[in-house]
C-alpha cells in the first residue's frame, strides 16, 4: 500500500515486521517446544519449575522411540504407502490432468467439476463403505489398499494442481511437435512433461506430504503392525502405553523431518500450485 | 531392445514392431477419441473408490449394519437411523459445536491469514524466511499437531500455563482441554494455528493479482490505508476469499482428526462435532448403519451451504 | 513444393461455426496471404491445413493428394508459429534438427542440414543455446530455421512477425521475401497487418467471420476491393466511404450526399459507363490518397476540421455535408482548420458499393 508521508510509512514498516515476527513466533514456537523437549531427560520435563533451556541435553528419547517400539515399521509402512500413493496419481492423475489441460472437447467442464466435487465428498462418509468393501476383496490392512483408500481425495487435488502447470505449457508446441513428427503421446512424453517437471515434482511432493500425514483413513484401515503407519501407530502408543513425552516428541519429530526437508526443497512451486488450483476450482 | 526381447521371447520381429506398446499407443493416441481414453485409468480409480463407496454409504443409511451385533442382519430399516438421529440429543449438539467450531475456526484463521497476508505483501527485506516459516504449520500432520499442543497446554507441565501465571493472567496452571468450559476454544486456537497459512497462502496470491495501479490512484485521491483495504484490496479479493472460505469451510466440516487426537469429543460432550460422531459410531460401536445416515446428513448439509455461499458471493459480484 | 487446395472446408467448434465454407486454389510456388481481424477463423483454417485440427467438412489436398486423414507429420508441411513455439528444454540445434530426429535422419546428415539452415538464417553461432537465452528476433530465425531445414512441400505461418518491435518486423519481413524468393516453396502466411500482407503475397485472401470475402492478388484487393469490408480493412486510413446518390452533373456523374445538409461531388472519370446507375443510392469510396488539393477545378469542396501533420504528407479531415472525409495530401500544405477547401480525385480510383449489401457495384 502506497503512503505518501515518511513517518507514516515508518510506523507501517514497524507494525509489518511486528504482526509476522509474531506470527513466526506463533507458528513456530510449538515446534521449537516439542524439539527442545525431546532433548530433555524425562526427568527435566516433569519437573517443580519450567526448564525453558535445557540444561542437559540427550538423544535417549530418539533412541528409545526407534528401538523400543514398531516405530522403524510405522514409519516404513508409511513410506510404501506414500509411494504408492504417489505412483497411483502420477500415472493416472498425469493422463486426466493432461486431457483436461490440452483438449477441449463435450462434456469437459462437467467432468472437470466432477474431479472437484469429489473433494466435497465427507472422509467419514467414504471410510466406512471402504471398510466393508476392502474387507470383502482382502485389501482391508494392507498397504496397498490404503494408498488406493488415499487416491480417494488425493487424485482430484492431484488433477487440478497439476492442469494447472500443464496450461502454463504453451499448447503450440505440442503443435510444433506434431509437425515435426510425434504422436500425441509422443509430444506430451518428450515435449510436455520435461516442461512441467518442477510442477510434477511440486504437486507430487504436495500429495506425498498429505498421504504421509493422514491419520483417519489409515486408524479405521488398517488394524496390524504389518501394515499400520506411524500416525496411527504413535497416536496409539500415546493411549497404549502412556508414552512419556519425551519419547513422545522425538517420534513426533522424525516423523515430520520429510515434511519439512520435502517442503523446503520445493516450497515455492508448490505454494504456486496450490493457490493456482484452489483459485481456479 | 525390442529385438534382443524377441529373440528371447519368440514371436518374429516383424510380429514384434507390430505389436510393440509404444507404438501402438503412439497409434492410439492419434484417434479422435485420445483425450477420453487419458480419463479412463483416473475414472476407473474414482468409479472404485469414491463413487462406488459413497453410493454405498448412502444405502448403507437405510440398512441395518452393526458389525459388533452380526445377531441384528444387515436388513434394510428405512429411515430408522435418521428418525433416531432427530431423537439423538448428541446430534444436535455436535451440529451446534460444529457450527460453532467451523465459524470460530474459519473467522479466525481468515483474520490472521489477512493479516499474513497483508504484511508479507508489503515485501520488506527479511520477510521472506517468515513467509516460508508462516506456512510451515498447514504442512504438518495433525498428529503431531495435536501432541504438540497438547504439550504446550498441558495441566502439569505446560508451557502456556507457565508463561501466564508468570505474567500474572492465571492464577494457577489450568487444564484447558478437561474443562467442558474451554476445551472447544483450545481446540479452536490450535485448528487455527494449524490452517490459517492456507489462508495466508491464497489471500498473497490474491494480492499479488491486484494491480499496484489502483493502490497508487487511490491515494492519490486521498485514501488511507484502511480506506484502500476495504475499498480496494477486499473487493479485487473477493472470489478468492470465496474459494479459500469454502475449501476450509469443507475440510474443517468433513476431517474430525485435530478434535479426534485433542480431546476425542469430550470432555462430556462438549467438543463433539458431526464428522467426530459419525466416525466414533463407526469405529468404536461398529454401528455402520447409523454412522452412514450421519455422515449422509452432513453431506447434505454441506452441499446447501456450498451451493448458498457459491450463489450469494456470485450475487454480490454483479 | 506442391499445390495446395481446399473444397468445402468447414469448421464448426460446438455450436460455433468458425469457418463457412473455404474454397482455395493455390499453385506451386504461390505466396498466399491470410488476412483479417482477430477471431475471423485464420489460424483455425492454417490448423486444418497443417492437420492439427479436423475440419467438420471438406477436401484438403496437397500436391494430388486428398490428406484429410494425414497426419500432421506425413504432410510435408512446416510451420512457424506467432510465439515460435521453440521446446525450452532443447538447445537451438536440436530444436531446430527434431523435426530430422523424428523422421529418423542421421545424426552426420542431420548436422549438415542444421548447420546449413542456420547459417542461412545467421544463428550458426547461437546452437549451443537455450531457447531462454535468446532475444525476440533471434528466437524468430531460429522458428524459421525449424521450418526450411525439413525443405517441406508447404510452408505455414501463423503471424510469425507480431512479436517483434517495428523495426525488427520490417527486417524479418525482407527476410522471409528474400526466402521465398530463394526456395521458391509454396506458403500460407497468416497476419492481420497489411503491410505484411501487401508486400509479400502473391494473392491476398481477406476473411471475415470465417468468410473469404475477396481472393486476389495485391494490387487488385486495394484498388478493387470486393466489398467495403475489403475497402475498409485494407489501407490505413482506411477508404472514405461516402453516402448519397448519384445524379448527373452536367457531362459528369456526380454525387449528392445524404442528410439534411447534402454537398456535391463531382466524380472523375471511370472505365465504366455509370449512365444507368444515376439515380440509385450508393456508397461512394475513395481512398485518402486519391485525394489532391485543387483550387482551380476541385471535385468537392469542404471545411477544414483538423490537420494532422504527419512529415512525409499531411492528413486532412474534412467536413463534406454531414459526413467527414479524410485525404492524405502533400507535405508543405499551409491550411487552417475552418478554411474551405478544393480537392480532385484522381481518375479511375474511385469505388462505389451498393449500401445494403456492401458489394462492390461495377
Ligand atoms: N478449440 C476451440 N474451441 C472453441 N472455439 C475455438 C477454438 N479455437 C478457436 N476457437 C474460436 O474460433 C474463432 C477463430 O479462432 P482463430 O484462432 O482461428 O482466429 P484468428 O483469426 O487466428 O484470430 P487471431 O488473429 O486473434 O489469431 C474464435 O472465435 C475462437 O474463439
Ligand atoms: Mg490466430
Amino acid at each position: 500500500m502506497i503512503t505518501t508521508s515518511r513517518r507514516a510509512r515508518l510506523g507501517w514498516n514497524i507494525a509489518t515486521y511486528a504482526v509476522l515476527l509474531t506470527l513466526t513466533v506463533f507458528c513456530i514456537f510449538p515446534l521449537l517446544w516439542t524439539l527442545l523437549t525431546s532433548l530433555k531427560y524425562e526427568a527435566d520435563i516433569v519437573t517443580q519449575t519450567m526448564q525453558y533451556i535445557p540444561k542437559r541435553i540427550t538423544f535417549e528419547n530418539y533412541v528409545t522411540i526407534w528401538t523400543q517400539s514398531g516405530f522403524p515399521t510405522l514409519v516404513f509402512n508409511s513410506f510404501v504407502v506414500t509411494a504408492t500413493t504417489v505412483v497411483l496419481c502420477l500415472i493416472t492423475g498425469t493422463l486426466a490432468a493432461y486431457s483436461f489441460s490440452r483438449f477441449h472437447y463435450p462434456g469437459r467442464g462437467a467432468l472437470m467439476l466432477g474431479y472437484l466435487v469429489i473433494r466435497m465428498f465427507p472422509a467419514v462418509l467414504m471410510i466406512i463403505p471402504l471398510f466393508i468393501l476392502m474387507r470383502g476383496v482382502g485389501l482391508l490392512d494392507s498397504r496397498f489398499g490404503l494408498a488406493l483408500a488415499y487416491t480417494s481425495f488425493l487424485l482430484p487435488l492431484f488433477v487440478w494442481m497439476l492442469k494447472g502447470f500443464f496450461d502454463a505449457a504453451p499448447k503450440e508446441l505440442e503443435s510444433a511437435a506434431r509437425i515435426d513428427g510425434c504422436t500425441r503421446i509422443g509430444a506430451m512424453i518428450r515435449i510436455v512433461l520435461p516442461l512441467a517437471r518442477n510442477g510434477l515434482v511440486a504437486t507430487s511432493v504436495f500429495v506425498a506430504i498429505a498421504a504421509w500425514n493422514e491419520f483417519l483413513f489409515a486408524l479405521m484401515l488398517t488394524t496390524s503392525q504389518g501394515s499400520r503407519t506411524w500416525p496411527v501407530g504413535l497416536q496409539l502408543m500415546v493411549g497404549e502405553f502412556q508414552l512419556p513425552w519425551g519419547v513422545l516428541a522425538a517420534g513426533g519429530i522424525i516423523s515430520i523431518i520429510p515434511v519439512m526437508i520435502l517442503f523446503a526443497i520445493v516450497q515455492r512451486t508448490m505454494v504456486h500450485g496450490i493457490t493456482a488450483g484452489a483459485v481456479k476450482g | 531392445m525390442a529385438e534382443r526381447m524377441s529373440a528371447l521371447s519368440g514371436p518374429s520381429p516383424s510380429l514384434w514392431r507390430r505389436l510393440d506398446p509404444a507404438a501402438a499407443l503412439g497409434r492410439l493416441s492419434e484417434t479422435r477419441y485420445w483425450m477420453y481414453l487419458l480419463l479412463v485409468p483416473s475414472a476407473i480409480l474414482i468409479l472404485a473408490v469414491v463413487l462406488y463407496p459413497t453410493v454405498y454409504g448412502f444405502q448403507l443409511s437405510f440398512r441395518q449394519m452393526r458389525l459388533n451385533r452380526p445377531d441384528l442382519g444387515t436388513g434394510f430399516v428405512g429411515f430408522k437411523h435418521y428418525v433416531a438421529m432427530w431423537n439423538d440429543k448428541v446430534f444436535w449438539l455436535s451440529l451446534r459445536n460444529t457450527a460453532v467450531w467451523v465459524t470460530f475456526a474459519v473467522v479466525i484463521e481468515f483474520g490472521l491469514g489477512l493479516l499474513a497476508a497483508l504484511a508479507l505483501n508489503r515485501n520488506l527485506p527479511g520477510t521472506k524466511i517468515m513467509g516460508v516459516l508462516i506456512l510451515l504449520p498447514y504442512f504438518l500432520p495433525n498428529v503431531v499437531a495435536g501432541h504438540m499442543w497438547a504439550l504446550l497446554l498441558d495441566p502439569r507441565l505446560g508451557v502456556i500455563n507457565d508463561i501466564l501465571v508468570r505474567l500474572g493472567f492465571l492464577e494457577t496452571y489450568k487444564a484447558w482441554f478437561a474443562d467442558p468450559s474451554t476445551a472447544l476454544g483450545a481446540a479452536i486456537l490450535v485448528e487455527a494455528w494449524h490452517g490459517f497459512p492456507f489462508f495466508a497462502l491464497l489471500l498473497l496470491a490474491g494480492l499479488k493479482g491486484v494491480p499496484d495501479d489502483l493502490y497508487k490512484a487511490a491515494s492519490v485521491d486521498g485514501a488511507g490505508p484502511i480506506r484502500q483495504l476495504r475499498l480496494i484490496t477486499l473487493p479485487m479479493l473477493r472470489s478468492v476469499i470465496a474459494a479459500a472460505v469454502i475449501l476450509r469451510v469443507i475440510g474443517l466440516v468433513n476431517s474430525p482428526d485435530l478434535l479426534l487426537i485433542l480431546t476425542g469429543g469430550g470432555p462430556g460432550q462438549s467438543t463433539q462435532v458431526l464428522s467426530l460422531y459419525a466416525f466414533q459410531k463407526a469405529y468404536k460401536d461398529f454401528n455402520f448403519g447409523y454412522a452412514g445416515a450421519l455422515s449422509v446428513v452432513m453431506f447434505v448439509l454441506l452441499m446447501v451451504f456450498a451451493w448458498a455461499y457459491v450463489r450469494v458471493s456470485k450475487v454480490n459480484q454483479d | 513444393m506442391s499445390t495446395l487446395t481446399l473444397n468445402g472446408v468447414r469448421k464448426s467448434f460446438g455450436a460455433l461455426d468458425v469457418l463457412q465454407s473455404i474454397d482455395l486454389k493455390l499453385e506451386d510456388g504461390e505466396f498466399l496471404v491470410l488476412l483479417g481481424p482477430s477471431g475471423c477463423g485464420k489460424s483455425t483454417l492454417l490448423n486444418i491445413i497443417a492437420g492439427l485440427e479436423t475440419p467438420t467438412a471438406g477436401d484438403i489436398r496437397i500436391g494430388d493428394k486428398r490428406v484429410n486423414d494425414v497426419h500432421p507429420k506425413n504432410r510435408n508441411i512446416a510451420m512457424v508459429f506467432q510465439s515460435y513455439a521453440l521446446y525450452p528444454t532443447m538447445p537451438v540445434e536440436r530444436n531446430i534438427g527434431f523435426g530430422l530426429e523424428m523422421r529418423g535422419v542421421e545424426t552426420d546428415t542431420r548436422k549438415r542440414a542444421v548447420d546449413g539452415a542456420a547459417r542461412m538464417l545467421q544463428v550458426d553461432h547461437l546452437l549451443d543455446r537455450k531457447p531462454g537465452q535468446l532475444s525476440g528476433g533471434q528466437r524468430q530465425r531460429v522458428a524459421m530455421g525449424r521450418a526450411i531445414v525439413r525443405e517441406p512441400e508447404l510452408f505455414l505461418f501463423d503471424e510469425p512477425l507480431s512479436n517483434l518491435d517495428a523495426k525488427l518486423r520490417a527486417e524479418m519481413r525482407t527476410e522471409i521475401k528474400r526466402l521465398h524468393n530463394r526456395l521458391g516453396t509454396t506458403v500460407v502466411y497468416v497476419t492481420h497487418d497489411q503491410i505484411e500482407a501487401m508486400t509479400l503475397g502473391t494473392r491476398i485472401a481477406v476473411m471475415k467471420g470465417g468468410v473469404i470475402q475477396q481472393l486476389a492478388d495485391p494490387m487488385t484487393t486495394y484498388e478493387k476491393p470486393a466489398n467495403m469490408f475489403v475497402a475498409g480493412f485494407i489501407g490505413s486510413p482506411s477508404m472514405n466511404f461516402i453516402t448519397g446518390t448519384l445524379v448527373r452533373d452536367g457531362e459528369h456523374v456526380g454525387l449528392t450526399t445524404d442528410g439534411n445538409n447534402p454537398a456535391s461531388i463531382r466524380l472523375p472519370r471511370v472505365a465504366a459507363n455509370l449512365d444507368a446507375l444515376l439515380g440509385r443510392k450508393v456508397v461512394l469510396g475513395v481512398r485518402p490518397e486519391s485525394f489532391q488539393a485543387d483550387g482551380a477545378a476541385p471535385d468537392l469542396t469542404g471545411t477544414i476540421d483538423v490537420v494532422e501533420p504527419t512529415g512525409p504528407d499531411t492528413l486532412v479531415v474534412l467536413a463534406l455535408g454531414n459526413q467527414t472525409i479524410t485525404a492524405r495530401l502533400g507535405p508543405k500544405l499551409t491550411v487552417a482548420t475552418g478554411e474551405t477547401l478544393g480537392l480532385s480525385i484522381q481518375p479511375d480510383s474511385i469505388s462505389l458499393f451498393d449500401p445494403d449489401s456492401g458489394n462492390r457495384i461495377e
